[in-house]
């Protein structure tokens, strides 16, 4: 069976960027390919759970990450899961300096914008290993 | 700078509503609540090397917050910081069904509906931390008047 790519964001808490880096995964699995990606806890990979060990080892993975701490990454390379991308929402932010993105709980339109871009980002990526 | 800090981490599970609502009482909690100083812990840092993270939760009262039944942001914290002094299960209080709903996971999603369930799970959390022994703190702090100190 051809399994789908994961997409995985680290969902931080304390500041927009790890919001934004969920809201951006989860359109590109609701909205742009919802047919080739779908996503997976981070918590439950964090905790070593054996059902979605099974479903990242050897996966295609795309992570996206708020902060240069890269805990997606991180954590689904532990679990076995072949990161084909990192996708660092910072690299698409420091293209639009001076722009409010929103709050940890709440995009602005700037940050709306800015998601966009990144979940296209991920979108490409996938549209080119499926 | 306040002496009552407490930790509250939550899973912010992508997979299901109960991931997004436990993330944003978690938020609600952190911007409304006054009297003490809740702090949000990132769960993936516990793995990532955020030794920050695991010391503060050693130190400091910690609510976990968890969107199911897996109670995985409950589980790590104890795996790597020590009992929890609160734990708040979403699907206890929006039902199992509510919190394992997968098409519902974006904020812009969210109904009004939605919204009520998250102040009813960060009326809990807060509920929880006023539930915390005092005793929790003693002792438990860097800094402070000095009294407090080991």
């Amino acid at each position: 069976m051809d399994k789908k790519v994961k997409v995985i964001p680290c969902s931080g808490i304390g500041k927009v960027f790890g919001f934004m880096a969920r809201e951006a995964a989860l359109k590109t699995v609701y909205e742009l390919c919802p047919e080739k990606a779908e996503t997976v806890c981070l918590a439950r990979i964090v905790t070593g759970d054996q059902e979605v060990k099974e479903k990242i080892e050897g996966s295609d993975c795309i992570t996206v990450d708020g902060c240069p701490k890269m805990c997606a990454s991180k954590n689904v390379t532990a679990a076995g899961g072949i990161v084909i991308e990192e996708i660092k929402v910072l690299d698409t932010v420091k293209e639009h300096k001076g722009e409010k993105f929103g709050s940890p709980s709440q995009l602005d339109a700037d940050g709306e914008v800015v998601t966009g871009e990144i979940a296209s980002k991920i979108a490409d990526r996938i549209n080119e290993v499926k | 700078m306040s002496e009552f800090k407490v930790g509250v981490i939550s899973c912010s599970g992508e997979e299901c509503l109960g991931g997004t609502i436990s993330r944003l009482a978690t938020r609600k909690v952190l911007e409304e609540l006054k009297m003490v100083e809740p702090v949000t812990l990132c769960l993936p840092l516990y793995l990532a090397g955020g030794k920050e993270e695991r010391n503060f939760a050693r130190v400091f009262p910690v609510i976990s917050v968890d969107g199911c039944h897996q109670c995985c942001a409950k589980r790590s914290t104890e795996k790597y910081s020590g009992q929890v002094s609160g734990a708040v299960d979403v699907a206890d209080i929006i039902g199992e069904e509510n919190a394992l709903n997968t098409e519902i996971v974006r904020n812009k999603d969210l109904t009004s509906e939605h919204l009520r369930m998250i102040d009813r799970v960060a009326e809990d959390i807060v509920k929880k931390i006023g539930n915390i022994s005092p005793d929790a703190y003693s002792g438990k702090t860097f800094h402070g008047c000095g009294c407090s100190e080991k």
